[in-house]
């Protein structure tokens, strides 16, 4: 029996070898895809956005206030133009992300103590631009606005503390827990790299068995003795490369960038194994539907191809609707992400990790059918 | 054999194909249901957070109470430490907790300007948004008053010291999906890589298989028809397929998930011919570049979350690296994603989108030569064996 296992077990890494196709699917494909990504990402903090200017006031404190909002990381005065319609065709036109419009008279209406409105208009189309600078340009409004009102204060009370008190009697202090580098970029790798991650998993094994019955030889290597030793055996040499391709990508996230983990890597690294060993039942379940490799593959794709969108890391599961969440148990990378996130942030330990780590388990029955599809087929 | 006999055997090529009909109208059917799911109940609200009240005064009950009116948090705990609230914030039991000082009454009278905490989890970048959203509405709001009565004590009349509390005021106007809806944001780009993928797919398995076979000396209607007559009907089948599925999904599903639109009719269904085209052009020319029925889908799934990364809408274009970007307009599914976003949410003339229209002219020339080429090609070297 084990000799069959070490039989599929050889014999899949003579195939690997002999197949460029194979070998970069678990080499160079799944390092270039985590590659890419993360050059796309790397920036992690976005700066100088384009926004547009309409300064109907052209004085001393309109300029005061443009140049405060210019000197701002986050935004980059682009444009600045005459009239607020040119100003929204360049937010249409993408070209800029916000307008901040400065109203005529607005020197004399803050000397006048009438309190004039500074307009500003955001591309909320996407939210995450509009939210940085919606928090930017709020922030250095404010403050520019605080600043006149220092002054103002400083010359009646003649005390500093109290006129910043008058400003703001109650001020706001934000922490963000865990993920203590308010970065982006880490916070998306963290889910986009296993997400590519599954996708290779699945589609690798659905080429492996695929290609074997595309070329009928099915029954030549089968041969009717074993068939689960040999299902096991095939599949060993990629539940290997993707361990080491999952641990490559854990390395990145918590090892290179000074991520603080505050869990049980083995946690984590077993839970990885049993993901790994999941998406390899659901891919064999999914060839086992037709035996068909062109078919198969399409529906791998139907399969993984949304899985980022579940994850909960972009949108919050507490929101989610229910075909949301029924969709999002049944990918087995869903409860990987949850512990992968619970070991880094809250290092809980393992035994209430321990529900989350059987549902990973329970994928594995998925092999009962397949087992019994394969022996169905191959004694015909 | 005439241009109506190679359509009709392309037809029936096409759709007699178990895998190439599973993508082009299962896939395409299935995702326009599933995508929008997750986002359903649109914004991020009633996130559950824990109290700590160290001051226990009417001024923070009022703040309490302010921040349990706003829609984003719902106050399920109250904490005696913050140490409790940390524990409960790492069971999961509350997604952010808000800490009021001690003597935060006091420090207020005395003009001390106290500071009120606010720590979420911020591994869920939303959430983190959401619940700092709402404290700084009450925050804000509670501060605002104070001011106005700090003002009234000093002798000032209401009128104007509901105006001087500030020198000026920001007067934000949210352009477009004005309620920050997760469906507006991500499902009309996302709807478009679909289109894009899944006829890509579609086009790769076909292009692929009649490789494939032609190297195991099957030629079908390949023989007799002329290479332009089968690209011709490669763009009715499927242009004609994705014209009725874009209707759907611009049309159908939209009107279903409850998506704005504002774009006219007659552009957007320029702009979007020219998408499909553009997409068709560049399916046949990598379809004509694989040798297997299976090549196509692994490639273009695996371009499916760089591409969709690499557009600009989820993360600003600026903060993209050159390379990135250059090499992202390989894809229709880029200068695509863009042109409809402007047209169709934010209501863009026609002007707005002409670089974007004419970036996927140009594919549509580029593509449709390089694919005559190498189908061309490929059937020249057959032919000789």
């Amino acid at each position: 029996m084990l000799n069959a296992l070490n039989f599929a077990f050889l014999n899949e890494l003579r195939e690997i070898k002999n197949s460029w196709y194979k070998l970069f699917l678990i080499t160079l494909l799944p390092i270039f895809s985590f590659a890419f990504l993360i050059f796309t990402f790397h920036n992690g903090v976005a700066y100088k956005l384009p926004i547009v200017i309409v300064d109907k006031d052209k004085s001393d404190f309109s300029k005061k206030l443009l140049f405060n909002i210019d000197a701002t990381a986050t935004v980059d005065i682009k444009y600045r133009v005459d009239s607020t319609k040119e100003a929204l065709w360049l937010i249409k036109a993408s070209k800029a992300y916000a307008l901040v419009e400065i109203p005529s008279d607005f020197k004399r209406d803050i000397l006048l103590q009438t309190q004039p409105k500074v307009t500003v208009m955001l591309n909320t189309q996407y939210i995450l631009v509009g939210k940085i600078i919606k928090g930017a340009l709020f922030e250095v409004i404010a403050n520019s606005a605080g600043e006149i009102e220092y002054v103002k204060n400083l010359v009646k009370t003649q005390n500093s503390t109290e006129s910043i008190a008058k400003i703001s009697p109650i001020s706001l202090q934000t922490t963000p827990f865990f993920n203590t580098y308010k970065n982006y970029f880490l916070f998306l790798m963290s889910a986009l790299l296993p997400s590519v991650w599954q996708i290779f998993i699945v589609i690798t094994t659905l080429v492996s068995f695929g290609t074997l019955f595309k070329a009928k030889k099915e029954k030549e290597f089968f041969g009717g003795e074993y068939i689960k030793m040999k299902i096991i055996g095939k599949l060993l040499p990629y539940t290997v490369a993707y361990m080491l391709l999952g641990l490559l990508f854990l390395f990145f996230i918590y090892g290179t960038k000074g991520w603080i983990f505050e869990g049980s890597f083995a946690v984590v690294i077993f839970a990885m194994f049993l993901t790994v060993i999941a998406y390899q039942a659901v891919a064999l379940f999914l060839f086992v539907t037709g035996f068909d490799y062109a078919r198969s593959l399409s529906l791998g794709a139907v399969y993984t191809a949304p899985a980022f969108a579940f994850l909960g890391v972009t949108f919050p599961t507490s929101s989610m609707n229910n075909i949301a969440l029924f969709w999002r148990d049944l990918l087995p990378i869903a409860h990987y992400m949850e512990i992968q996130i619970s070991q880094a942030n809250y290092g809980v330990d393992i035994f209430m990790e321990s529900s989350r780590l059987l549902t990973l388990a329970a994928f594995s029955l998925l092999f009962i059918p397949v087992f019994i599809m394969f022996h169905k087929r191959l004694q015909k | 054999m005439n241009f109506f006999e190679v359509l009709v055997q392309e037809a029936k090529l096409i759709f007699t194909d178990v895998a190439i009909v599973l993508t082009i109208v299962g896939g395409v059917v299935f995702y326009s249901f599933l995508y929008p799911q997750p986002y359903e109940k649109e914004s991020v609200s009633g996130l559950s957070v824990s109290v700590v009240d160290l001051d226990k005064s009417d001024v923070s009950r009022d703040i309490i109470y302010k921040l349990n009116t706003t829609p984003q948090v719902d106050i399920t705990r109250q904490d005696m430490s913050e140490r409790d609230a940390k524990e409960a914030l790492e069971a999961t039991l509350v997604k952010a907790i808000v800490i009021i000082p001690a003597h935060f009454k006091r420090d207020i009278a005395l003009g001390k300007s106290p500071t009120i905490a606010v720590g979420a989890d911020s591994s869920y970048f939303l959430i983190y948004g959401a619940v700092l959203e709402g404290a700084m509405k009450s925050v804000l709001t509670a501060s605002v008053k104070l001011k106005v009565a700090n003002l009234l004590k000093a002798n000032i009349p209401l009128s104007s010291a509901k105006d001087a509390y500030t020198p000026y005021a920001i007067n934000a106007i949210n352009l477009f999906n004005k309620n920050n809806s997760y469906t507006e944001y991500v499902v009309p780009a996302v709807f478009i890589l679909i289109l894009q993928q899944t006829l890509l797919i579609g086009l790769g398995i076909l292009g692929g298989g009649v490789n494939e076979r032609r190297t195991r000396g099957e030629y079908l209607h390949f023989k007799e028809a002329k290479t332009y007559q089968v690209m011709l009907s490669r763009y009715l089948i499927f242009g004609t397929l994705f014209f009725v599925h874009m209707l759907f999904y611009f049309g159908f599903s939209y009107e279903l998930f409850g998506i704005v639109h504002v774009a006219k009719m007659s552009e957007l269904l320029t702009f979007g011919t020219v998408f499909i085209t553009a997409v068709i052009a560049f399916g046949l020319f990598l379809g004509a570049l694989f040798s297997s029925r299976e090549i196509a889908t692994p490639v273009i799934l695996f371009s499916s979350l760089p591409l969709v990364f690499s557009v600009g809408f989820i993360w600003p274009i600026e903060a993209i690296p050159d390379l990135v970007r250059y090499l992202s307009y390989i894809s229709p599914s880029t200068p695509a994603i863009k042109g409809f976003l402007e047209l169709n949410q934010m209501g863009a003339d026609f002007n707005a989108v002409l670089p974007s229209y004419t970036i996927l002219l140009t594919q549509i020339v580029v593509y449709t030569i390089l694919g005559y080429y190498f189908i061309n090609k490929n059937r020249k070297t057959n032919e000789q064996i």
